[in-house]
């Protein structure tokens, strides 16, 4: 981002480029924007003390960071002439086309192991020799998954395709060859590399683009990349001189381009280009990217560079990495089980055929029921000796058996999910009415683990504050001056026109009046110098903007950093006002008088330097270097010795300001010499037309020549706590979740914003790790351990003896470290020592870290404890800490929507981590456990069920069950509920859980899915199977029932337990649920009548037959009872003797309703 | 960029555009979207679960007792005769006997009538060990050739499937195998008449098997499996056919052989004469004859009884235990002081 601030174009034959324009003034004319009101309020910046180069690079590193190497392949494009030796233009989202639709899509659901299972076991009942279940019959589950992803993956290519084609079919106006200036309309899919493009106002770049001319004169291109990284606000773009010129002066254009091949970095870009002889350098902010639309500039004229599939957007639009919810994983060990149990189960079947079998081996011709041979062949017939026997029976058995592994719940997790990422949306809590920005689930298979958090790492600026910067304090030269009053705010006059800035900054009056010449002459000029600085020494841009007075305009400085923009507004309210920038110039109003500097050269941010800086040509013919940057790195290039006092009295200014909690930067200026401009420039320009390492060379240019720096002064820029801020970092930490700052600001800054949040109390102990060496860190490291168990002692003393208990568990741990010591200790054996530590502290402030170790001090405890971590950031140099957390949530704030965009779920303040962690974290978590060991239990109950029954076939594998209602047990009977439940049950209130932090604790100690549980299912499963299949032996032995009679019952009856299994399990019944619950058990009814009134069916007409006898009815009756039984016991005697406390907030809950008379609501 | 993020997010964004956020602050579609919608939270309070078991018990004993006074109401007599029924000489190879056709398998047996027994009374053959419901068995048929005739003999009937390359009808192991003893029955000089009519299903009768489909080439082959088949009569009026084929779905079953439209008195003699012709030796297989009355619940079965008892009982023990539980040791409900945090303070 920090990237694109312009470069000064430096051709060999124009050192200080003039602008062509004659005039000064007025500035050049623009479109008036057409949404104004819009743009004002869409800055974004990430915090400036970040490296932009680590910012850059968190998207994708790997990709990213490469700059081309020696003998990397550069691409060639000669200007205006179409190349078709690249790809075409035409984009392609779809993923399928009708013809790999079908084959294509089945990949990829197969890629899922269960599914692979699944087919396998319905190949293998293809084979006539195993086939359990009619063919038809056999792949209707499976099929019917697949379809119903299918449909679902189809419908969204669909859409994709209709997009695409919309997209591809876009017209754009492109330079006939051979023409000057005769743009005629082409394809967008047409474009090729080297096609000169021109695009108007407002309308989206077909490609990507290097600039050649603009509409403006100086070359300047305003472009929104909102489609690109969601940023609303303007970016800069530049056509170089030289092509602006010429094409200025008879619209040709020409020239060879070498551009770097096509890579991610949206933020990098490296070419020269040949024209007329000479070679020209191009930066990041030559050139324009697709999807990007052009705003404030009538028009643009570019030669495409990049088409289709290699354009950045194209190149970044893979996604975020695919999670897996830990529920997921674990589900796999229980998957584990239940297949030893499947394998358990049809070995002890084909056993015991073998047995049988061997027993029977003499009558096996003769026995009515069995007549090995056919006669007519004489051959056996379908028997193949004892051996093959048993292993066919081993395959039947697996056939049969196999629903208990749930075929359905994999399709079943992601509907709920679906549903629970529906009603998280739909929460009015969790809507942000301020920037009307919705809850989004941008992962759609992590909602569960919202549930099971234990550590939060959250970034400061803009997550925990609001990065709407204000300017607050400045120190000048060694004078604190922050005590700032309301004021009318200053205008400026321009051509008969008011230009107000759009924000008011409350300025200081004797700051005022200081600088209104109320002070000599020599310090007034120190006072402009400082405030010249701030108004010049950045890249914003001011953008005049109409207001309903033609009379009046206002000045909305729009930039990439919210610091920046605060101290612009700050430097305009105290009369030095930016009117206008270019690449070349700034033109400034001093309190009144306007003033020309031309910018000649520009140092950019950067994490070694972290400090920014410019060369500016000033009026007076002297050139002067301002620069800006944190205090440590101002200090380190000032000239100590001459001005110490200011230096000291600067230096306890700024640790008045951050203890305040304000964001420092200080300023300081150096008047250059001639001979040292002049080698700087010489350097700068060979730095900056360099292809190769470029930004290396800039790098040391600029380090070079900031040094022996006058400290101007300090300002302070107040970041404001967001809403909630503290109340939800109480109520988390209530809920045992350990809160980790990760901030870049500086050390004291962070603990003020920790004591503002609450995060940090005065009873905290406080471990301050800051050292410059390895060995300090260890040193310090080991301390920190020692301070620890020294604590552990007095409280597992106190844990002894009452009285001392409450007093050292009083006593918390907050661990403050810092970036330095962060890098030696990351990624070294230390680590193991800062777990330690870290682990026995209950809050963690990390200070001035870069965006790596961020991902590096999540990584820390991801890969260290089993607990759940949660990365919650805005910024881009969050993306790499929101990826690497096993929960990643972006805050859709002020710095950019990058964040977001890695995020897995994103919403609008901090503080709704409270109802999403607390409320429907909880509920999802209790949800999804709840389903995954439902199903599991339910299928296992109809599996048993079918098992007993083999016991009494001769071990055959038949099931009395028809094979259409064993195959619709699960898609069918018993899936809806499930799902209604997963989606819509709630344990407890929204209003109990917000109130009683300490009830997340469920999810945090796995208690709501564990083996324990699932063992408990599978003995609850193997109990009502027993009832299920038993009663009705009993009851109908010996008399004249027939199979599909008994299988009916055997249908019916476990649909009806397993579903009052649920009723009992539910805790609120709406009348959505009651209507899936009771309307299930009536369509399993119905799909048995309806499967018994087809004639060609072996059960024709057997249901009426049962269920015209009352000994049905009874059967059905106790078995319902006594399946319940147990599990009803069990329920009861576990609420009454250990609730759990969740039990007893439920409890609580209702005699409340009951107090507030809510009729409906009562039992 | 909408191929970056999940469908998911695509959807709820698609959403968010159609709809202004949020709807509208009242009705039903609002508290749905809240999660708010009007429920009944059922809880396990000691009453309410003392209150179920108490129900479950008062109600389950008496339809016990009801259970078990119906099947002792019912008279039954079982007579198991495939090893009386074969003549001394052959009882070590009853196979030999079984198999030779030239030996007469009549067989007269007598029983005692022990309680009156009121008309209707049903006879039932029971078989033993025979699994009707084995995997070979139970798939060797075709429903198509029972109800549409030979043309549509298909191979699931294997192995009776064809005989000397003419299509057998009825097809299939299950018919093949047809039960063909028979039972006649007289009380001193008179015989007792057995109806042997409408002893099969109706809906069987008019759409599973035929009205024109009559017996053909059946148990010509070199193995005969049991019955014969009258070749002039339809499928639709083969009752005992149309019995047999329902499959029994366990191992020991009976099936209805008719109906004694006459009452049978207490200490009555009745003799049984029976042509013992099917081959159960071969597997072991056990033969009776069962002369039966119905209650409402159907034969004789005390077990329905027993669990409905069973069952009853344990509730009520059950909401006695926790009566006693609860009032010795109650527990706080609705205190917050309860909850495990707090409990862990006041305790230190």
């Amino acid at each position: 981002m920090a990237s694109e601030r312009p470069l000064l174009d430096a051709s060999p034959d124009a050192p200080s480029p003039l602008p062509p324009a004659s005039s000064l003034l007025p500035p050049p004319q623009r479109e008036p924007p057409l949404r104004a009101e819009r743009l004002a309020f869409s800055v974004d910046i990430p915090d400036p003390f970040i490296p932009s180069s680590h910012r850059d690079h968190q998207p994708d590193p790997s990709a990213s960071q490469r700059e081309p190497q020696e003998g990397d392949e550069s691409r060639a494009v000669f200007v205006g002439e179409s190349s078709g030796a690249f790809v075409g233009n035409s984009i392609r989202t779809a993923k399928y086309s009708v013809l790999t639709f079908l084959p294509r899509n089945l990949f990829e659901q197969f890629r899922r192991l269960s599914y692979v299972y699944f087919l396998a076991i319905t190949v293998l009942n293809q084979l006539p020799q195993v086939a359990v279940f009619g063919r038809g019959a056999s792949v209707l589950p499976l099929a019917f998954v697949l379809f119903v992803t299918a449909v679902k993956d189809a419908y969204e290519d669909f859409r994709r395709h209709r997009s695409d084609r919309q997209e591809n079919n876009r017209l754009a106006a492109v330079l006939a060859p051979g023409t000057a200036r005769e743009f005629s309309p082409k394809k967008w899919k047409h474009i090729r590399v080297g096609d000169v493009v021109r695009v108007a106002s407002s309308e989206t770049l077909p490609a990507d683009m290097v600039l050649l001319a603009t509409s403006d004169s100086t070359g300047v291109a305003h472009v929104q990349t909102l489609n690109l990284d969601g940023e609303t606000n303007l970016k800069t773009r530049y056509a170089k001189q030289e092509t602006q010129l010429r094409f200025s002066q008879d619209g040709s254009i020409g020239g060879v381009l070498h551009c770097e091949r096509p890579n991610r970095n949206i933020y990098g870009f490296q070419a020269n280009l040949e024209i007329d002889g000479k070679r020209v350098s191009l930066g990041p902010s030559n050139i324009v990217l697709r999807g990007c639309e052009l705003k404030n500039t009538t028009w643009a004229i570019g030669v495409v560079v990049y088409t289709g599939k290699e354009t950045k957007v194209m190149l970044n639009s893979s996604g975020a990495p695919s999670k897996r919810s830990r529920l997921e994983t674990q589900l796999n060990r229980e998957t584990v089980i239940l297949s030893i149990m499947l394998i358990g189960m049809c070995t002890t079947a084909s056993v015991l055929a073998g047995i049988w079998l061997l027993n029977h081996r003499g009558d096996l011709e003769f026995t009515q029921f069995f007549r090995e041979k056919d006669y007519t062949t004489g051959k056996n017939y379908n028997y193949y000796g004892m051996g093959m026997q048993i292993f066919i029976t081993f395959l039947m058995a697996v056939i049969v058996y196999q629903v208990i592994i749930p075929i359905s719940l994999y399709i079943s997790m992601e509907l709920v999910r679906l549903g629970q990422a529906y009603f998280m949306g739909a929460d009015k809590d969790l809507y942000d009415e301020s920037s009307r920005s919705k809850f989004q689930c941008r992962a759609l298979n992590i909602n569960e683990d919202l549930g099971q958090v234990k550590y939060v790492f959250s970034d400061k600026t803009g997550t925990l504050t609001e990065n709407k910067m204000e300017f607050q304090c400045a120190s000048i030269r060694g004078v604190d001056y922050s005590s700032g009053k309301d004021t009318d705010g200053y205008s400026v006059v321009v051509d008969d026109l008011i230009w107000t800035p759009k924000m008011e900054v409350r300025t200081d009056p004797q700051l005022l009046k200081l600088l209104r010449g109320g002070g000599t002459d020599e310090e007034r000029m120190l006072f402009l110098e400082f405030f010249l600085a701030l108004a010049a020494c950045n890249t914003i841009v001011p953008l005049v903007l109409d207001t309903r007075d033609p009379k009046q305009k206002l000045i909305d400085y729009q930039g990439e950093s919210p610091d920046e923009q605060a101290l612009v507004y700050a430097a305009a309210s105290y009369g030095i006002v930016l009117v206008e920038r270019t690449s070349g110039y700034v033109v400034i109003d001093v309190l009144g008088e306007r003033r020309r500097f031309d910018i000649l050269g520009l140092h950019e941010f950067d994490s070694d330097r972290k400090r920014m800086s410019v060369i500016v040509g000033c009026p007076d013919k002297t050139v002067k270097l301002y620069v800006k940057g944190a205090d440590s790195s101002l200090f380190g290039i000032t000239k100590k010795s001459l001005e110490l006092d200011i230096v000291r009295a600067t230096e306890a200014h700024l640790h008045t300001y951050s203890s305040l909690g304000l964001r420092t930067l200080v300023v300081g200026m150096r008047e250059l010499s001639r001979p040292e401009f002049e080698e700087w420039q010489l350097a700068y320009e060979n730095a900056s037309t360099a292809v190769l390492g470029r930004g290396n060379l800039l790098r040391s240019v600029a380090a070079n020549i900031e040094s022996s720096v006058h400290i101007l002064g300090a300002t302070g820029i107040e970041d404001k706590l967001q809403d909630g801020v503290p109340e939800a970092i109480e109520s988390l930490r209530q809920a045992d979740i350990k809160v980790w700052i990760l901030t870049g600001d500086k050390q004291e800054t962070a603990i003020s914003i920790g004591y503002s949040c609450k995060l940090l109390t005065n009873d905290m102990t406080q471990i301050v790790i800051n050292n410059n060496s390895k060995e300090s860190c260890r040193k310090s490291l080991e301390e920190a351990l020692a301070t620890t168990k020294k604590l552990r002692i007095t409280s597992s003393i106190g844990m002894l003896s009452p009285e001392l208990a409450s007093e050292s568990a009083g006593i918390t741990l907050a661990l403050i470290i810092d970036g330095n010591s962060l890098v030696y200790i990351l990624e070294t054996e230390l680590q193991e020592e800062l777990f330690k530590v870290a682990r026995e502290c209950s809050v963690v402030l990390c200070c001035r870290v870069a965006p790596l170790q961020k991902a590096g001090i999540v990584a820390l405890i991801k890969n260290r404890t089993d607990d759940m971590t949660l990365a919650i950031g805005d910024g881009a140099n969050d993306v790499s800490m929101i990826q690497m957390a096993d929960v990643g949530v972006g805050i859709s704030g002020q710095e950019g929507r990058q964040a977001v965009m890695a995020s897995d779920f994103s919403m609008g303040q901090f503080r709704f981590l409270l109802p999403l962690l607390l409320v429907h974290g909880h509920w999802n978590y209790q949800r999804m456990s709840y389903m995954i060991l439902y199903n599991f239990y339910k299928n296992a109950t109809f599996v048993l069920v079918l098992f007993w029954y083999v016991l009494y076939t001769a071990f055959t594998l038949t099931t009395a069950i028809t094979e259409w209602s064993s195959l619709l047990y699960t898609v069918l009977y018993t899936s809806l509920p499930t799902i209604v439940v997963g989606i819509l049950d709630k344990d407890l209130s929204k209003a109990t859980l917000l109130a009683y932090p300490k009830l997340y604790g469920s999810g945090q100690r796995d208690e709501k899915y564990n083996v324990n549980l699932f063992i408990l299912n599978m003995l609850e499963a193997l109990w009502q199977s027993l009832v299920v299949f038993y009663m009705p032996y009993f009851a109908y032995r010996q008399s004249t029932i027939d199979m599909s009679s008994l299988g009916d019952l055997w249908a019916l009856a476990p649909v009806i337990v397993v579903n009052m299994q649920l009723a009992t399990d539910i805790f609120r019944w709406n009348w959505i649920i009651h209507a899936f619950v009771w309307g299930t058990i009536a369509a399993t009814t119905i799909c048995l009548f309806v499967i018994d009134s087809i004639w060609i069916l072996p059960g024709y007409g057997a249901i009426f037959h049962i269920m015209g006898t009352g000994l049905f009815w009874l059967l059905l009756l106790i078995i319902a009872v006594a399946a319940m039984v147990p599990h009803f016991v069990i329920k009861a005697f576990a609420e009454y003797f250990t609730p759990s406390d969740i039990q007893i907030a439920r409890e609580m809950e209702k005699v409340d309703d009951v107090n507030q008379g809510k009729r409906s609501e009562i039992l | 960029m909408e191929e970056a993020s999940t469908s998911a997010s695509g959807k709820t964004a698609a959403h968010g555009r159609q709809r202004a956020f949020p709807p509208a602050r009242s009705g039903v579609f609002y508290r749905f979207t809240q999660q708010n919608l009007p429920a009944w939270k059922p809880a396990m309070t000691p009453g309410c679960v003392i209150t179920i078991f108490l129900v479950i018990g008062v109600t389950f004993v008496p339809v016990g007792l009801v259970c078990l006074h119906a099947s002792n109401h019912v008279a039954e007599i079982v007579h198991r005769y495939d090893i009386d029924c074969v003549p001394n000489a052959y009882k070590r190879n009853k196979q030999a006997y079984i198999k030779n056709s030239s030996i007469s398998k009549n067989c007269t047996q007598e029983v005692k009538v022990k309680y009156h027994m009121r008309a209707p009374i049903y006879v039932y053959y029971e078989l033993d060990n025979f699994y009707q419901n084995h995997r070979r068995y139970v798939k060797s048929r075709s429903d198509k050739q029972l109800r549409y005739g030979q043309k549509h003999t298909d191979s699931s009937c294997g192995p009776i499937e064809r005989n000397d390359g003419l299509p057998v009808v009825p097809c299939g192991l299950i018919a093949w195998s047809l039960f063909n003893d028979t039972y006649g029955f007289t009380r001193g000089s008179t015989e007792v008449k057995v109806n042997r009519k409408n002893i099969s299903w109706k809906s069987d009768q008019e759409s599973k098997f035929g009205k024109d489909v009559y017996p053909f080439n059946f148990q010509n082959g070199s193995l005969i499996g049991g019955g014969r088949l009258d070749p002039d009569l339809p499928l639709s009026e083969q009752e005992d056919l149309i019995v047999w084929m329902r499959t029994a779905a366990l191992p020991q079953f009976r099936k209805l052989y008719g109906v004694i439209e006459e009452d049978l008195h207490v200490d009555e003699t009745i003799i049984m004469h029976i042509e013992n012709n099917y081959n159960t030796y071969s597997f072991g297989g056990k033969k009776s004859l069962i002369l039966t009355t119905s209650s409402w619940l159907g034969g004789k079965n005390d077990f329905l009884g027993y669990a409905y008892l069973g069952t009853g009982s344990l509730s009520l023990f059950l909401t006695i235990l926790f009566a006693l539980i609860h009032v010795k040791n109650p527990r706080p409900h609705n205190d917050s002081n309860y909850l495990s945090w707090n409990r862990l303070n006041s305790n230190s």
